[in-house]
């Protein structure tokens, strides 16, 4: 495992090294911003000692907001990628920040202060001259803890669109590569710890007194500071200087043939096309977070299936079939956005049970499955809980009742089911695992699952604004059926291969890609 | 007119109380310029209050303080308070400072730009306290409680004020170096010609230093005069409990000490000798 995790981090070093200057661009701007925002309400509230404990509460409060659902409330706002992560990080940075500045201004010696106020220092004065100085020990040691919190925290950006190493963890998980996930935890670890090293290396330096020492201090601070100036302009002045192209966000969800497809169409536009495309892989909650970001115009192309686009988009009930598409692409058109490019697989729903259970109860179909589901345990994603077509519609339509669920991530599931820790699983058709996992698909007697074809979902706009777009959507109209799918799927989940590769493979063998 | 002049400090009927305690009641008092004057009581008699009234660090419950013949209420605190030296207890130096630092607080608030200034001040007050010049570099953790206390006098007198509090300055340091510091005070007091109220529990220190000194117990005046006049008549029976070992002190020389029946050496020779002559028989 150590073996592969260093291969990987030697040979794809480009790729983690712009994941690692994502994740340092992230910290680094939420840090400074909670070190000026933190710092000044932790003076304020220490100047006005009736506002410390109304303020102290409202960042507990924060603080104490699962970081999941803090993403989850920050996207309507500021929708999907790196601002949210900002904001987010800065919001939990914030308590450490006020606190420590608030604890080392309010610990400094009433004596002192008494000292100060009798020889006629106003209250600036004596906040600028003795309260600070006094207290910055003690907001050091609070900065370092809340710079390698923010930094480890940073990771779970990555669930939203962000970029930093979290990108890597999470494709890791959602591509069953396991020396992935640990190479992107593995760099943010040695990132925290190296950070923590530096600014204790300025602690130390802060806390020498002597002449020589301060003068050393700051001919350091001089260089640190020329550094950064260095490195910020290397990183900005490239992107001004260069004519930026017209660029299409491409977004996918967390899932392997999404990572592929969003490779395939990258590949593709980049080739037919002037257009560059910036493809923000697997971000975290699907289309529930993708497609407000189409219509706020975050993200122009994404591939979705019909019939989530029905349910959850368009909020129709009733089971959806490719009967009724026509309807869909209207829906669609009043919010601005058009469906181009079926690409001739669908990836349904169904019910997987674990081989022995399915042969200990004879469990063939749903309805068998339902005479016994009672004792048995279904896994399924979170959303498969909460759409008008999921678990409660499907427990209606057999009526069936489970002994328990629970909720797993897409990339874990068949792990749980091999484990046993349930019995049951909802599955995608197109699910590579599938293939090699000892489970027994059962049969829809009752046709519940409705229809879910692949295709893009496109901002019309920009089709409008590049019409050569559509031509090279279109050329992908029925090129992947769903054994196809599941093939590339297994590549890259069991195999291990890159989803680029698979991507580009295919391409190049269907003729698409030079 | 001139009489008025002549004042450094009045307190014109001044009481302050903390809801029903009072600490201080209808206290008078007039500090003539040039004055050491030293507060004698014991704790909580209202001694550091009426001090920091001179400052505005309290604020009287009523009646008047007046510095230089100003009503206190009239004038800014914090140019008040830059303008009369403040030493306390422990003279809690600013310990991220250096000795330079500290010294040039006050004139570094006041006149941010005349730096050439400040550091002929320093330099100055420096050589007064009796500190060496080569110290100003150094932290007051690497000071001695006893340089740590000069220091501080430094500090409060850096900005040349006319009126100089101190408030049991001298609490946390031993008796030999007290003794040392109580002799510098003294000798800049001499030299410097500034008012000083000081107020201390020791009344032997009270009786040594000042030029005038007040007696306050339970927040009322006992005796306000010279130590004389202290030492010779005591006003009320507080004073008299106050000042009784020091009416009881003799200046006799060493030999004399011991032939004169009432002191202390004589009656511990005479002990000496007793037990002597038991052994003997």
């Amino acid at each position: 495992m150590l073996v592969q995790m260093l291969d990987l981090l030697a040979t794809r070093r480009d790729f983690f090294l712009g994941l690692l200057l994502e994740h340092v661009q992230i910290s680094l701007v939420s840090i400074a911003i909670a070190i000026v925002v933190g710092g000044i309400a932790g003076i304020l509230i220490s100047e006005f000692q009736r506002a410390a404990k109304p303020t102290l509460a409202v960042v507990n409060f924060l603080y104490t907001i699962p970081s999941i659902s803090m993403l989850g409330f920050l996207i309507p706002f500021s929708g999907v990628g790196d601002a949210t992560a900002v904001i987010a990080l800065t919001i939990y940075a914030l308590l450490p920040m006020v606190r420590a500045t608030h604890t080392g201004i309010t610990n400094v010696e009433p004596a002192i202060l008494e000292a100060a106020r009798g020889m006629g220092g106003t209250r600036m004065q004596t906040l600028l001259r003795v309260r600070l100085p006094l207290a910055l020990p003690v907001i050091m040691s609070g900065i370092r803890n809340m710079v390698v919190m923010t930094i480890a925290l940073a990771g779970i950006a990555s669930f939203i669109g962000a970029g930093g190493l979290g990108v890597a963890i999470y494709r890791g998980i959602t591509t069953n590569n396991a020396a992935m996930t640990m190479a992107g935890s593995l760099l943010i670890a040695v990132l925290a710890l190296v950070v923590d090293f530096v600014l204790g290396f300025v602690e130390k330096r802060m806390g020498m007194r002597s002449k020589a020492a301060k003068r050393t201090n700051c001919r350091l601070a001089v260089g640190a500071l020329v550094a950064c100036g260095v490195a910020a302009a290397c990183a900005v002045v490239p992107g001004m200087v260069a004519a930026a192209p017209a660029t299409i966000n491409v977004a996918t969800k967390p899932m392997t043939e999404q990572y592929i497809m969003g490779n395939m169409l990258k590949d593709l536009i980049e080739q037919d096309t002037n257009l560059k495309v910036k493809v923000t892989q697997g971000v975290g909650g699907g289309t529930s977070n993708i497609e407000p970001a189409m219509e706020s115009g975050d993200f122009d192309l994404y591939p979705e299936y019909t019939g989530t686009g029905w349910a959850m988009v368009l909020k129709k009930g009733g089971t959806y079939s490719e009967d009724e598409f026509g309807q869909l692409k209207a829906g669609y058109r009043k919010k601005g956005l058009s469906w181009v490019g079926m690409y001739g697989f669908g990836n349904t729903y169904g019910i997987a049970v674990r081989s022995d259970v399915a042969k200990r109860y004879g469990i063939k179909t749903y309805s068998d499955l339902a005479k016994v589901a009672d004792r048995l345990k279904l896994g399924a994603e979170a959303d498969f809980f909460e759409r008008a077509d999921g678990y409660d519609a499907l427990c209606k339509a057999y009526g069936m009742r489970f002994g328990s669920t629970m909720q797993l991530d897409i990339g874990l599931k068949y792990d749980a089911l091999e484990q046993g820790s349930v019995d049951a699983l909802i599955i995608f058709t197109t699910d590579g695992k599938l293939s090699h996992a000892s489970a027994t698909v059962l049969k829809d007697d009752k046709g519940f699952f409705p229809s879910y074809e692949c295709g893009n979902v496109v901002r019309t706009k920009v089709l409008e604004q590049h019409p050569e777009l559509r031509a090279v959507l279109k050329k992908l109209d029925g090129t992947i059926t769903e054994s196809d799918m599941a093939r590339m799927n297994y590549q890259v989940e069991e195999k291990g291969k890159d989803p680029e590769d698979v991507a580009r493979e295919y391409l190049r063998a269907k003729g698409l890609l030079k | 007119m001139s009489e008025t002049t002549d004042i450094a400090i009045e307190y014109r009927d001044v009481t302050k109380a903390y809801g029903e305690k009072t600490v201080l009641s209808h206290f008078d008092l007039r500090v003539q310029k040039g004055e050491f004057l030293t507060i004698v009581g014991s704790s909580g008699c209202g001694k550091t209050t009426a001090l920091k009234m001179v400052n505005r660090l309290i604020e009287p419950t009523s009646g008047d303080v007046l510095v230089g013949g100003r009503n206190v209420r009239d004038v800014d605190a914090i140019e008040l308070r830059r303008s009369i030296g403040y030493a306390i207890q422990g003279s809690v130096l600013f310990p991220h400072m250096t000795v330079e630092e500290n010294v040039s607080y006050v004139p570094n608030l006041l006149n941010r730009r005349d730096r050439a200034r400040t550091e002929r001040a320093v330099s100055k007050w420096m050589d007064i306290v009796g500190l060496p010049q080569d110290m100003l570099d150094r932290y007051p953790a690497e000071l001695s409680g006893g340089q740590q206390q000069r220091v501080g006098i430094a500090r409060a007198l850096a900005a040349s004020p006319d009126t100089l509090l101190m408030d049991e300055p001298f609490g946390a340091v031993d008796e030999i170096t007290r003794g040392q510091l109580q002799t510098e005070i003294a000798r800049i007091h001499r030299e410097c010609g500034i008012t000083i109220m000081f107020v201390t529990h020791d009344i032997g220190e009270a009786l040594r230093l000042g030029t005038r000194v007040l007696v306050l117990d339970a927040g009322r005046i006992q005796q306000y005069g010279t130590p004389q006049e202290i030492l010779a008549r005591p006003a009320t029976e507080f004073v008299e409990r106050l000042v009784a070992r020091q009416r009881h002190a003799c200046d006799l020389s060493d030999e004399r000490l011991c032939a004169c029946e009432h002191s202390g050496a004589a009656r511990a020779e005479a002990a000496l000798l007793a037990q002597g002559a038991d052994k003997g028989e």
